[in-house]
């Protein structure tokens, strides 16, 4: 149902109990805090055991052989040909297809376990090591697309092409958001050292469902959102003043029209001028102790950097925000892997563990849902010529890692195994509609049931297919 | 949202098609729908006579025995394995629904056909309880539901409120001060009627109607999809407006939306109208498999099309039958194969446009050309040459002259070889010999030459010609001429001898990016003098090379025709020099000489190369010819004549150039042999079925009689009389223009899963007046604008809200918030900033910096306009589609990623910050403050007023007035105590700010306009 007509429904409560319509506007001033962001009705559909989700997402698409999926087999076979038995003739990117051969390029870098799940992790990621039984690492991921483009839209919506609503936007739609003066669902972009992809704002819009679902950018630098501040050379004070008259001016419209779209606009400025209250404090990192920046790395310190933006996904979901993406750029590792993964993990590694570790020790991890993942794995084969110290990776659909930690995942947990290569997956696959109903699930929410109607069609973030995948929840 | 519409439909009998079919599509067809076959599902509830059939005992529908009918058991069924729908599926029934199926049967279970599915024909008018309020045939069918809700239509608005509705509806800007009181002051029987005449002669209305049909064509300035880089449409968005300007019929605009290349004799106007299927997404990603974007591109354009001309969502049967129409995934590809016969590739060009293009000057272009082909003809019939002068003039030239003709001009490099020095030798010493033309260069199968890079600096969609003279004693083989890297497989463009066949290639990525076409037959031959030329329009396209051998075209096998990226991708410039009997590595070297190598920067026509390979030194031409005229004209003639034949060289040159400069548009063609389409199995690309024919779905009418079964057929299909659909909903989604809300709601959707319309008689009425009239677009705009529904006044009250909070009764007029380019427009308009241009490129005004960088690739970044450019209307706002204009997307514009045809409207924060903060609105609001001081009157009270009537066409009331000066008096008190502010405060936006002014005033009634242009009222049309 439209977020309005909801509004309108509560109104309507509201004036059959007795509440006139020319009350209405002061009504919304001092009593707006369920209009803002409302739930579905009948949300969350059972008890969820989360009520916050922070993706991290990788853009660009991480090599999973590099970081998390340990092939220990493959150093004695470095430069051998890819077995076609293993290839199996699955379609390639253009990139590589005509490629004479495919030499198997396995990782430079040093495996090792960690904690007491025993699990494997590279020397790139010690900082996600150290938090390693906290972590419900997925090696079995797998998506349709071989393109950047496609697969970022697929990760994001649940289908390739453009059209449809965002992870972040089916979540703030059904879940609303329990923060009256921040949006239920934010993104937050930070720039990698490597090799980078564009990212389109589809990949946190709202497809069909109203644009007040999709995701608002908190940027770095002085405008945090979009016009959030007020013009130079003009106060706070007399902001104040002029939306006081401006909610005057609107009043009388509306006693005059009694349309309660005028409501509702009296509402959203209010919310406008809190927002620019709300926002500039949530950003300024200044207050946040030393010890936050030493846990986080000193990047944070960068207005921007991805280390910065975990500190601020901190901070919202302690606020309430439904729904906090980052998207860091630059994990597109065609060739040059080796140098510029190692500068990507730098940016990545300790501000994603720092953030574990912080909600932990906060106690905000058990109610939120930590996803770190990107778009697609890479290929074992080299793309470009294999040296003894260099590589590059193309895109590789078929299987790749990510990991969850909180909201009643499982933490010390390694599920889905590939094969030597990590090329296929032979146990306990997880496609990006199953990592959506999982997720969706922890929220409270059956993926089968949170729909909206469009094109005489009832929409799914999960499209027609997706099983929650129960050994990942606890 | 049911409840109203079920309150009135108790009063009524049941009828399937309002009241039963969407409870059975919504709730049962997904199984039991068009698609039960292939689930194993015997029951078919789409279908009468399956519904009603005996299923071994037991009957789904018992006409008139609701407690037989198996279908009524199961909804009520206590049982969890038997209960219908069954509780996995989240349909569950309601009360409501149950006890209508129920009554349903009782009745009878009467059965229709879909009601849009029926061809139209036009309703009697109703009787009704007030005659004299209808003031055309709307009102009657409005007017008849009010009397059987019981409600009354709402007053007649002001005529302030009528001018400002109709003027912001009709032409998307305000109405001025002068035009309000000039309307409000005209007590004549027809004013109203004389201003909608006034508005729909405007050309402001052709670009008030072309906004939203920009939305429903997913029109854009870029290619979307991953690197998202610029195309350039505007002539279609230009042809558009103009289509609406003048009044074109709609069908004939139909139809050249979906097949003017077809149209006998098709102008290039008729051609640009099919732009209209090529502005969807077009990926140019590196690595994608082309094939699988092909498909995509065919259904988005089946996507499109069902949408806006027949408001069905065919796309729902790529893979599998329609779960709720009776469309098969079968027909689907049989419509999707009128779509699938364009000679286009499936990985779009990375900048620019993707082929096939057509060139579309604008009207000053045309004028121009007109002129230049004026002056052309002018400036030849003023030169005549005497032969026996140019006979005279030969007879002077030295008999060893080594002078021969050259075509006209842009001749950028001429190398002879008369002189060593002329070109750079590398790899050793070159020989210069005794050639064709007085010397050449002798090339020993390591050497060859560096002519520079200057000499041929093309890149994939420049045009050039290249020619010369070759001779070997072996069979030719190695390269010729190349700009590539010397390496096999490597980038640029080149033309090689391989064992006497011509191999002609232009290489981005030799695997995936390059053409390559080499001819059937060994054109070239051992130990004799031979002219070569290739001649390329810039093109990207094989098409576009053609390869002369002696002055005769020679027929060529294409091996690749895969180019997409530029040699100078992502702006970094390609260094190759032009090499002579190099590229593609040391062993494609050429043993042989070359002579006269010239290189023109323009596609030199056929008959000029023939001429050229004739290869005739001066004092040997027949003076009769046409080289001898022009060599003598050039170098021979008197001064004044040789005045003229420059002058006329110049005007040649001019014309080529302005025809290089004419924009593109991507338009339709056909493949000269159809193109297969196959069924594709779960709608994959890669997993073709049955082979279809193009063809229409049984449920909708067959071609007219005399249609070709082509895409022309199809458009001429969509408008014919029969189709019950197109005028239906094209006419509904004007209605939805104006009143905000169709009259079947479901704007994209009239199947079965579609609302049932709120005033189907009136629909029908519309759409059987919209094809009488000639499908006259102009004739039904007025039509509505000036019916008494429309003119109601738009205040309403609790009761009626609770009762109709869409207003899908119309008991009152339009009460609805402007649309995202009417809420700019109408701000500039009142600042006095709006230029009106109409058409041209688009623009790219005010944008936060920083937004294009943060999230693309190569650096593209947001180069704001300056000046006029800043101010025109929004719909030529540059549309990148990945990132698109922020304040459009925070007032709900469509993001042109793919077709949208209903609108929305939404109410945020972020709208509240957009039109508080953003520069736009600042300096519209200083400009306004400025009107109001300096057009407003000498007092507060007036120039309140007059800025009030700029942006809502009417006076403060004397509340309002209180509040607006006291608001302008705590301003002029805030800024007099911030005096450092007022200058900081006015900087906003490039227009002058007007220095007679004083500041503290300007500032106050700056931050007053703010106010103002951030009333509900203001973005709202009342």
């Amino acid at each position: 149902m439209h977020p309005l007509l909801q509004t309108r429904r509560h109104f309507f409560q509201k004036s059959a109990t007795g509440i006139g319509l020319a009350a209405l506007g002061s009504l919304l001033q001092g009593d707006e805090l369920e209009e803002v962001h409302p739930k579905l009705l009948g949300l969350p559909h059972f008890a969820p055991k989360a009520k916050n989700v922070i993706l991290l997402y990788q853009h660009g698409a991480p090599s999973q052989l590099d970081l998390f999926d340990w092939k220990p087999g493959l150093q004695s076979r470095r430069g051998e040909n890819l077995p076609d038995s293993i290839r199996k003739g699955q379609r390639l990117t253009g990139m590589s297809a005509f490629q004479e051969t495919f030499p198997t390029a396995p990782t430079v870098f040093k495996f090792a376990q960690h904690g007491q799940s025993r699990s494997w992790f590279s020397e790139l990621v010690p900082h996600l090591a150290s938090c390693a039984d906290d972590l419900c690492i997925v090696k079995s991921l797998n998506t349709e697309a071989i393109n950047h483009d496609p697969a970022v839209t697929f990760s994001q919506t649940g289908f390739q092409l453009a059209g449809r609503p965002s992870f972040g936007a089916w979540v703030a739609y059904g879940l609303g958001s329990e923060n009256q003066n921040l949006p239920a669902y934010v993104v937050m972009v930070s720039q990698g050292s490597g090799n980078t992809q564009a990212l389109a704002d589809r990949a946190f819009g709202s497809g069909f469902l109203p644009t007040r679902y999709s995701g608002v950018k908190f940027r770095g630098g002085a405008d945090p959102v979009l016009y959030l501040s007020d013009p130079e050379g003009y106060s706070r004070d007399a902001r104040r003043r002029y939306l006081d008259d401006l909610a005057k001016l609107n009043q009388i419209q509306l006693d005059n029209y009694q349309d309660p779209e005028i409501a509702t606009r009296i509402s959203q400025y209010e919310m406008a001028f809190r927002m620019q209250s709300s926002v500039p404090e949530l950003s300024d990192l200044s207050k946040e102790p030393e010890s936050t920046f030493e846990m986080y790395g000193t990047d944070a310190r960068k207005p921007g950097s991805y280390a910065a933006n975990c500190i601020l996904a901190r901070r919202l979901v302690e606020r309430g925000v439904r729904f906090v993406q980052l998207f860091h750029r630059g994990w597109d590792q065609h060739s040059n892997l080796p140098k510029e993964i190692r500068a990507q993990c730098r940016e990545t590694d300790q501000p994603s563990a720092a953030l574990v570790k912080d909600l932990k020790q906060r106690g905000l991890l058990k109610d939120t849902v930590v996803i770190w993942m990107g778009e697609f794995g890479r290929t074992v084969y080299s793309q470009g010529t294999l040296t003894e110290t260099n590589y590059g990776r193309d895109h590789h659909p078929r299987c790749f890692t990510g990991w969850m930690a909180g909201g009643g995942f499982k933490g010390g947990v390694s599920y889905g195994e590939t094969d030597d290569f990590s090329y296929n997956i032979t146990e306990n696959p997880v496609d990006l509609h199953d990592l959506h109903a999982t997720v969706l699930s922890a929220l409270g929410v059956d993926h089968t049931r949170l729909t909206f109607k469009f094109q005489g069609r009832h929409y799914r973030l999960t499209d027609v297919k997706g099983h929650v995948v129960k050994p990942l929840l606890s | 949202m049911l409840l109203p519409l079920l309150l009135l439909m108790a009063a009524r009998p049941v009828e399937f098609n309002r009241d039963v079919r969407p409870i059975l599509s919504d709730k049962c067809l997904a199984c039991h729908g068009a698609d039960a076959k292939a689930k194993n599902i015997p029951l078919r509830l789409d279908i009468e006579e399956q519904a009603k059939a005996d299923l071994g005992g037991r009957r789904a529908i018992v006409p008139g025995s609701p407690e037989t009918s198996e279908l009524i058991r199961r909804i009520n069924s206590d049982s969890k394995a038997r209960k219908m729908p069954p509780a996995f599926t989240g349909h569950a029934l309601t009360e409501v629904e149950r006890a209508t199926l129920t009554q349903w049967i009782a009745d009878g279970a009467k059965w229709q056909k879909h009601w849009s599915f029926i061809t139209p024909t036009r309703p009697a008018l109703p009787e009704v309880s007030r005659p004299t309020w209808a003031r055309n045939g709307i009102d009657r069918f409005v007017m008849e539901r009010l009397d059987r809700e019981g409600l009354k239509p709402s007053a007649e608005a002001s005529k302030d409120r009528q001018i400002r509705r109709v003027t912001l509806d009709l032409s998307g800007l305000p109405a001025t001060p002068r035009e309000v009181d000039a309307f409000v002051a005209d007590k004549s029987a027809d004013a109203y009627e004389k201003l909608v005449d006034r508005l729909l002669a405007s050309p402001r209305y052709g670009e008030r109607l072309a906004m939203r049909w920009l939305d429903n064509a997913r029109y854009a300035d870029s290619n979307g999809y991953q690197f998202d880089g610029e195309r350039i449409m505007w002539r279609w968005r230009d042809y558009v407006i103009e289509s609406f300007n003048k009044n074109k019929r709609f069908d004939q605009f139909v139809v050249e939306q979906i097949a003017g290349d077809l149209i006998p004799n098709a102008t290039v106007e008729q051609k640009v109208g099919t732009g209209f299927q090529r502005n969807h997404r077009a990926n140019t990603e590196l690595g994608i498999v082309a094939e699988e974007y092909s498909v995509e591109y065919v259904i988005d354009r089946v996507e499109t099309n069902s949408a806006v001309f027949l408001g069905l969502t065919f796309g729902c049967a790529r893979c599998h039958n329609h779960k709720y129409d009776p469309l098969t995934q079968k027909e689907m590809y049989s419509f999707y194969a009128y779509f699938n016969n364009v000679p286009e590739q499936g990985r779009a060009m990375k900048y620019g446009n993707s082929p096939p293009l057509v060139a579309n000057p604008t009207r000053e272009q045309q004028a121009q050309l007109a002129g230049l082909a004026h002056q052309i003809a002018q400036a030849r019939s003023a030169i005549q040459v005497n032969p026996s002068r140019v006979r005279a003039w030969q007879a002077s030239l030295p008999k060893d002259s080594m002078q021969y003709w050259l075509p006209g001009f842009d001749l950028k490099r001429k190398l002879g070889f008369e002189d060593a020095d002329e070109t750079r030798a590398n790899a050793g010493q070159v020989e210069f010999v005794p050639g064709r033309i007085g010397k050449a260069v002798q090339l020993n199968g390591t050497t060859y030459l560096d002519a520079g890079f200057q000499a041929a600096n093309f890149d994939m969609e420049d045009r050039f010609t290249m020619a010369f003279w070759a001779k070997s004693s072996q069979t030719p083989d190695g390269t010729l001429l190349s700009r590539a890297t010397d390496k096999a497989r490597g980038r640029g463009f080149g033309l090689e001898a391989r064992k006497g066949r011509i191999h002609v290639h232009f290489t981005s990525d030799y695997d995936d990016d390059a053409i390559r076409m080499t001819t059937g037959a060994p054109v070239l031959k051992a130990g004799v003098w031979q002219h070569v030329a290739v001649s390329y329009t810039g093109s990207r396209m094989a098409e576009g090379v053609r390869v002369f051998v002696d002055g005769k075209p020679v027929t060529f096998k294409v091996e690749l025709d895969n180019l997409y990226r530029p040699l100078n991708n992502g702006g970094k410039e390609f260094p190759e020099p032009l090499r002579l009997g190099a590229g593609g590595g040391p062993e494609r070297r050429f043993a042989g000489q070359l002579d006269e190598v010239l290189v023109w920067a323009r596609t030199l026509a056929a008959e000029d190369i023939e001429l050229l390979a004739k290869g005739e030194r001066l004092p040997e031409v027949d003076p009769g010819s046409r080289q001898a005229r022009e060599a003598y004209l050039e170098n021979g003639a008197p001064a004044a004549q040789k005045m003229l034949w420059a002058k006329l060289v110049e005007l040649e040159q001019a014309r080529e150039a302005l025809e290089r400069s004419f924009p593109t548009v991507m338009v339709m063609a056909e493949n000269p042999s159809r193109r297969d389409t196959h069924v594709l199995i779960r709608g994959e690309y890669n997993k073709p079925g049955d082979k279809v024919e193009p063809g229409l779905p049984s449920f909708l009418p067959p071609l007219p009689e005399g249609a070709t079964n082509d895409r022309l057929g199809l458009a001429k299909w969509m408008v014919a009389r029969e189709n019950p659909l197109t005028a239906r909903v094209n006419i509904n989604r004007f209605w939805q223009l104006l009143f905000g809300t169709g009259l079947v709601k479901t704007i994209e959707d009239f199947g079965s899963q579609g609302e049932y319309p709120s005033h189907p008689e009136l629909l029908d009425w519309l759409a059987v007046e919209f094809m009488e009239s000639g499908w006259d677009l102009k004739h039904m705009m007025k039509l509505m604008v000036t019916s008494a529904t429309y003119l109601q006044d738009s205040r309403t009250t609790p009761e009626l809200i609770q009762r109709d909070p869409e207003n899908r009764l119309l008991a009152h007029g339009p009460r609805l918030r402007l649309p995202a380019e009417a809420i700019r427009d109408q701000a500039l308009a009142a600042a006095g900033l709006l230029n009106p241009k109409l058409g041209g490129p688009s623009v790219k005004p005010y944008q936060p910096a920083g937004l294009w960088e943060e999230q693309s690739m190569q650096n593209m970044d947001y180069r704001q306009d300056h000046g006029d450019a800043l101010y025109r209307r929004s719909l030529y706002m540059y549309w990148k589609r990945t990132i698109a204009p922020p304040m459009m997307v925070n007032f709900d514009a469509s993001t042109r990623e793919s077709c949208v045809v209903r609108e929305s409207r939404t109410n945020t924060p972020l709208q509240a910050l957009n039109l508080m903060n953003d520069v736009t609105f600042l300096e519209a609001g200083r400009q306004i403050g400025r009107r109001m001081l300096t057009e407003g009157g000498a007092t507060d009270e007036a120039r309140i007023a007059y800025g009030m009537k700029l942006l809502t066409a009417r006076a403060p009331t004397v509340r309002e007035l209180e509040i607006l000066k006291s608001s302008l008096n705590y301003h002029r008190d805030y800024f007099a105590t911030n005096a450092g502010r007022v200058d900081t405060y006015l900087a906003k936006g490039e227009s002058a700010r007007d220095l007679k002014l004083n500041a503290t005033e300007q500032a106050a009634y700056m931050a007053l306009a703010s106010l103002m242009l951030n009333l509900d009222e203001t973005v709202t049309k009342d």
